[in-house]
């Protein structure tokens, strides 16, 4: 996207006043969205975004300027700006003096779609749109379909003064189907959204058709839903984005964003037992064509598949440049970012507890009464504390070891450390789910997984 | 290109081609500075913004946008945005006529002041908590400032910008007494550099992360709620406005839709936007399509008045637009609140209950569209008027327009809170809500 001599250049300038180490980020994306309401398209919305990021560290201290003026002229204030912020400006730094011999990585396709976007017309992707939301009227008392197509094509060049040239290509397609269910009790909802990184072929793994089914037989599942209890009881969560619990309550302890300031409460603590022996969680940014993966992280280092905790014992962090200088662990290819607007930070990609040995069948034999969690919404923690939630989106009560009535509304919260301590049984059917993860570097595609596994105790937040 | 030159070269092209255009130009700006153990840690210095366009061709609209401003960027989104509007069957779309509406500036010199006094605010805050031995860890301390240029132009005649843009500080930290643990987050916004006082923001967050030390477990039952205005805040911002939107009514997605008229909530509520409240942080002459602003009373003394409008959903619903349009120039057309307030009271006085200090995972355990939300709470145990311990590992859950009916009573001071748009509310006092724990 930008010339080799300019980017050389500007690294140089930028490490005038000092600085041990700068990298240009440089991304164009075009997005495009379609929302169609019971059949008719309400928005349709395309965009090109494009910017540059430009970071300087000084020791472990972080200097980070953007624009979206790519101009030489504009690149170069960038840098000014950046000397001036440290206040620095006048020493002469001889390191980088005579141009950069970049080492160029480029991105070899591994997640490249199959059927490229610019394959189809908008009418196409109407039609499939209007295949979901007739999916989703699975009874009449489906009042409202709604359904979303969202595609990003993202361009991405990161270049740092220790050599790294690295061009990665990303493209990220998704349905998503919210369906509206209705009856004299009120309205209740279900959705279903799957996600890759692929292109049109998203409809040829997912037909619409059954994605919208999947909506409205939640949304009716719901509709019939009693209020679910309260209290701590145990509960069976269910498989693919189920995986959320742990995201929120394990993952996010991992990042040395908060290791590194010793805010998790699982700093320093690799090789000790922080789970129990049925838990390998595996934070996976190779995966073919996961939501969350991409060739290179944003910091212009391969992505890997990084075992966070093997078999209960903690065996990494997810580690990023900075997070990397401050405790000494190697980068984990897990620097991420929204966009040129952040700096990277380290970040989750597909992130799943592996399959264990427990059939499915058998989590549920001994519970007199409990939650059976089927389907999970999103959730939040706060690191330091542990404490986090999430949401229940389709919940059933279990009874003597049987899955019996539906119930609604059943939010989960605990503290992650001790909640992880009382995993005790994992069942062999992985499934993995796309979602968003918010954090210090914005919001980010990310894929969270696992089997079916059963939590000993755990409060279940409903209707008293 | 500069923003002004994309607008006007958008316009000149849209009118060429016989296309309605109305064209959001934003520009903004952003200083960050990241303070950890003494030292600052990070700093961010930014320009960035982007055009973008809505295009009705025939009644059907279709929008685009982009931050790169090169004739051909442009060319493309004014191609993008009319094949999208042809993607519509619905023929209702229209821009709304309008005229000069001026340049207004919101900020004036509110955030001039040299980069080392902001450095020194981050710091201040830092050593502000550091202070007090139960801060185990500062996990962020930052001050940042925003500034937006605004501009609205469109083949109808509707032109106009203003400036505005606030300073921030923020802390996230850990504090720990014995085994008890907990993380709070701090923050105050101002529209003058001046007005942020490291200290005192320092010690609101001792004092309100520091009294949830020693959490005990709370006992699952149906108790009186006293949701502090923090927490009732995020709460009405999320499902209140949701409700409200004459948009969500439109597409039915809102319990209110058919209510205009009706009590919908206690009789001591009512409900306020005001985006001409002087000094208001989200005060602004007009909204995203020019209509000047003005005060609406949404709910009055428990009764519905009116659903906040946008031109499209008011000539849809056959009534008076009340400016609440709002458009990212990444975005669509929708209603989006301004300075949403909720009539302070006379006064609560505690009983018996827990007081809800704060509400975490609202994306997720709140759904606006059924009202019904179940959320983890932080809060404190009262017993007998007096706060007796802090409680933890709880929810509470309840449908929103149930809890807008039994408020029993509403604090008498206002405290605004910026986490779900800007909202303004009192202590809010609730009969009874479901609370689940040990």
């Amino acid at each position: 996207m930008l010339d080799e001599a300019l980017v050389s250049e500007l690294l140089k300038q930028a490490r005038r006043g000092g600085a041990d180490f700068a990298e240009l980020y440089v991304e164009r994306w075009r997005r495009r969205a379609l929302r169609v309401l019971s059949g008719e398209v309400k928005e349709a919305t395309s965009g090109i975004e494009y910017g540059a990021g430009l970071r300087l560290f000084y020791g472990t201290e972080v200097v980070y300027a953007y624009t979206n003026d790519l101009s030489p002229e504009g690149l170069l204030e960038l840098s000014e700006t950046l000397v001036r912020l440290k206040g620095q400006a006048g020493q002469v730094d001889q390191a980088g003096r005579g141009g950069l011999d970049f080492r160029k990585s480029v991105a070899q396709g591994l997640h490249a779609p199959a059927v490229p976007l610019s394959a189809k017309d908008k009418h196409y992707r109407l039609e499939r749109l209007l295949e979901a939301e007739a999916g989703a009227r699975v009874a009449p008392q489906i009042k409202q379909v709604q359904t979303q197509l969202l595609e990003w094509e993202q361009e991405v060049l990161v270049a740092n003064s220790e050599g790294v040239w690295c061009e990665d290509r990303r493209v990220r397609t998704r349905l998503y189907v919210t369906a509206i269910a209705q009856d004299e009790g009120g309205l209740q909802t279900g959705v279903a959204g799957p996600g890759l990184s692929v292109g049109l072929e998203l409809f040829e793994r997912y037909p619409p058709a059954e994605v919208g089914r999947k909506a409205g037989l939640q949304a009716l599942t719901n509709l019939r839903a009693k209020p679910a209890p309260a209290g701590t009881m145990p509960v069976v969560i269910g498989n693919g984005f189920g995986g959320v619990i742990f995201h929120e309550a394990l993952g996010h302890l991992l990042e040395t964003t908060s290791v590194a300031r010793k805010t998790s409460v699982l700093a320093d603590r690799l090789g000790e037992k922080v789970a129990a022996d049925c838990v390998t969680y595996i934070d996976d940014g190779t995966t073919p064509h996961g939501w969350g993966s991409s060739e290179f992280d944003d910091e212009g280092r391969p992505t890997e598949r990084t075992v966070l905790i093997e078999n209960g014992v903690l065996k990494s962090y997810m580690v990023d440049r900075w997070g990397s200088l401050l405790t000494g662990y190697q980068p984990t290819g897990s620097g991420r970012r929204q966009d040129y607007t952040f700096a990277p930070t380290s970040r989750m990609r597909n992130t799943f507890i592996a399959p264990g040995k427990t059939p499915k069948e058998k989590l549920f034999e001994g519970i007199e009464y409990g939650l059976y969690a089927a389907d999970m919404g999103g959730g939040q923690v706060r690191p330091g504390s542990g404490e986090y939630n999430f949401a229940v989106k389709e919940g059933y009560i279990i009874r003597h070891g049987r899955i019996e009535e539906p119930v609604r509304g059943a939010m989960l919260v605990g503290k992650g450390p001790e909640s992880i301590k009382r995993i005790v049984a994992v069942s062999d059917d992985l499934e993995m789910g796309p979602g968003m993860c918010g954090s210090l570097s914005g919001s980010l595609p990310v894929e969270v997984g696992q089997p079916h596994l059963l939590i000993s105790e755990i409060v279940v937040g409903g209707q008293a | 290109m500069t923003f002004e030159e994309a607008r006007d070269y958008l316009l000149q092209r849209a009118r060429e081609l016989g296309l309605e255009l109305e064209v959001l130009a934003v520009k903004s700006r952003e200083l960050a500075v990241q303070a950890r153990e003494g030292q600052i840690e990070e700093i961010t210095q930014a320009s960035q913004g982007g055009v973008g366009v809505r295009a009705v061709v025939a009644g059907r609209t279709g929008y685009a946008y982009t931050e790169e401003l090169t004739p051909e960027a442009l060319d493309w989104v004014l191609q993008e945005a009319r094949e999208n509007a042809l993607l519509q069957s619905e023929t209702g779309g229209f821009l709304p006529a309008g005229g000069a509406l001026g340049q207004h500036d919101l900020l004036g010199e509110g955030l001039s002041a040299p980069l080392e006094q902001k450095r020194q605010k981050a710091l201040a805050l830092e050593a502000g908590l550091r202070a007090d031995p139960r801060v185990q860890q500062v996990q962020m301390t930052r001050y940042a400032e925003y500034e937006t240029q605004a501009t609205l132009g469109s083949t109808r005649g509707v032109f106009g910008a203003f400036r505005n843009g606030y300073a921030l500080l923020l802390t996230s930290a850990v504090m720990a007494q014995g085994q008890s643990l907990k993380q709070g987050y701090e923050f105050d916004l101002a529209k003058e550099f001046h007005a942020l006082e490291p200290g005192r923001t320092a010690q609101v967050f001792l004092q309100n992360t520091g009294r949830l030390l020693g959490a005990r477990p709370l006992k699952t039952g149906r108790y009186k709620a006293y949701f502090e205005p923090k927490a009732f805040a995020q709460l009405l911002g999320l499902m209140g406005w949701f409700m409200l939107s004459a948009k969500n009514v439109l597409e039915g997605k809102s319990l209110l839709a058919g209510r205009i008229g009706q009590k919908v909530a206690s009789e001591i509520f009512t409900l306020i936007d005001d985006p001409t409240l002087p000094g208001g942080l989200a005060s602004r002459p007009f909204d995203a399509e020019g209509t000047p602003a003005k005060c609406t009373v949404l709910i009055e003394r428990g009764v519905l008045r009116t659903f906040a409008h946008n031109t499209e959903t008011a000539r849809k619903m056959g009534v008076e637009n009340t400016g609440h349009a709002a458009r990212s120039y990444k975005g669509v057309l929708g209603v989006a609140p301004t300075n949403l307030f909720v009539e302070p009271g006379q006064g609560v006085r505690l009983d018996n209950g827990v007081v809800v200090t704060d509400l975490m995972g609202l994306h997720a355990g709140a759904n606006p569209i059924s009202g019904e939300f179940s959320l983890q709470a932080l809060g404190l145990w009262v017993e007998r008027g007096e706060v007796a311990y802090p409680v933890e590992n709880f929810t509470v859950a309840g449908n929103f327009l149930e809890l807008l009916s039994a408020i029993t009573a509403l604090g008498t001071e206002l405290e605004w809170n910026p986490m779900m748009g800007v909202v303004g509310s009192p202590m809010v006092e609730v009969a009874e809500l479901s609370f689940a724990g040990a």
